[in-house]
């Protein structure tokens, strides 16, 4: 009877003959571990980047965005919860669009970037780092929207092939994340610096969810601990929580409550911080830290004004605004 | 000061027809599209076999 130890996320599963991990999708058959979502997603779409939210990644550009079943976090609020919390024998819908397949029909829609999303994709790492790897052949980017429980070593190889990540900072507190989401801080923050280190394109988002994570001592040491370890150029995004799933006992939160966070975080000298999910909010929209212009406007997941320079910088004072604005940024100009 | 409406008197009963059959047209055209299946999905007991990266087996057996 051979059990096997998942090494991917902090939780190191230990798991029996027959079994599966905590994701639910890795499963140990014969002795060894088996990645059974691989090429199977259960969610395909595609999507404005703006979605993600990469604000500061080929802005305006459709992605293609795919996510199998599974999740190694188990959030009280989760939104993919149908996705995210079933294993892919669960699943009503499973496609088959193996990595060559799935470049392939992401180029042939008209995308430039395949984002793997939704669920949690450390889960399904296989499929990502495989689909990644081939999709730069293909001069197609590739984002990664987590919430970076992860271990160091599978992270490291991943940076290799992945081009942005926002990054869910989902409470500066380790009770929170034991009550919330079953796992624990530390290691959300080492892969936060590790992705910084590997120079990946990077944004955090913090889901404001009232009275758990809203109080502003938190969120000012959350904002200071993004500015000194990941930079101030940091695009740092605070959403609206909605009451859903497990965690319908709470209201929306309250506009002013985003505000005061967006305050908080720009006074611990971030320069670009963003308001989400509430339509037509003016922290949607990008400004010079430098002189105040407004550089990208934008209402809902649209792009209502675009000012910035080719090179990626301020019209009227010349400041370089942190990003990758375009595909030449990341693979030089077209051959 | 007239109660006539600066709108045109409307169409007559050969365009409203003609409108009519147009419409009925235009959804048969569409129908087919709107029915366009999805990808076929697999069964799902149809998962992969991939092995995965990052474990390591030991034994359990004492």
């Amino acid at each position: 009877m051979t059990a096997v130890t998942c090494e991917l996320c902090p939780r190191g599963c230990v798991i029996p003959e027959g079994g599966a991990g905590d994701c639910r999708i890795r499963v140990n058959l014969g002795g060894r571990l088996r990645a059974t979502t691989y090429g199977r997603p259960s969610a395909v779409h595609i999507d404005p980047m703006e979605k993600k939210p990469l604000y500061h990644f080929l802005p305006g550009t459709p992605v293609f965005s795919i996510a199998t079943a599974g999740c190694n976090l188990h959030c009280l609020n989760c939104q993919n919860w149908q996705l995210s919390q079933r294993g892919g024998e669960e699943m009503e819908e499973v496609y088959r669009l193996d990595p060559p397949e799935l470049v392939r029909v992401a180029k042939d829609e008209g995308c430039r970037s395949i984002a793997y999303t939704y669920s949690d994709p450390i889960v399904f790492y296989e499929y990502v780092f495989d689909s990644a790897e081939r999709a730069h052949a293909e001069r197609l980017a590739n984002c990664f929207i987590t919430a970076a429980y992860i271990n160091e070593r599978p992270l490291r190889k991943l940076c290799r092939v992945i081009d942005a990540v926002n990054a869910d900072l989902k409470a500066f507190d380790d009770g929170f994340y034991r009550r919330v989401n079953g796992a624990t801080l530390k290691p959300v923050l080492d892969a936060l610096v590790t992705m910084r280190e590997e120079g990946v394109w990077l944004e955090v988002t913090n889901l404001v969810i009232p009275t758990l994570n809203d109080d502003p001592a938190m969120i000012r040491r959350l904002a200071r601990w993004v500015h000194d370890e990941l930079g101030a150029g940091t695009p740092l995004h605070f959403s609206r929580f909605q009451p859903q799933y497990r965690m319908r006992n709470l209201p929306p939160t309250p506009v002013e409550t985003l505000d005061r966070a967006r305050r908080e975080a720009k006074d611990a000298g971030l320069e670009h911080v963003y308001v989400g999910n509430v339509l037509g909010h003016a922290g949607n929209s990008t400004y010079c830290p430098n002189d105040g212009t407004l550089l990208i406007g934008r209402v809902g997941f649209m792009i209502t004004h675009y000012a910035l320079t080719a090179d990626g910088r301020c019209p009227s004072c010349n400041e370089p605004i942190p990003g990758v604005w375009r595909s030449a940024d990341l693979f030089g100009d077209e051959p | 000061m007239t109660t006539e409406s600066h709108r045109s008197a409307g169409p007559t009963a050969r365009r409203r027809i003609l409108r009519l059959l147009g419409g009925l047209a235009t959804l048969g055209l569409a129908l087919p599209w709107l029915k366009r299946p999805a990808p076929e999905p697999l069964p799902p007991q149809v998962l992969s076999l991939r092995e995965a990266d990052f474990y390591r087996p030991h034994d359990l057996a004492g």
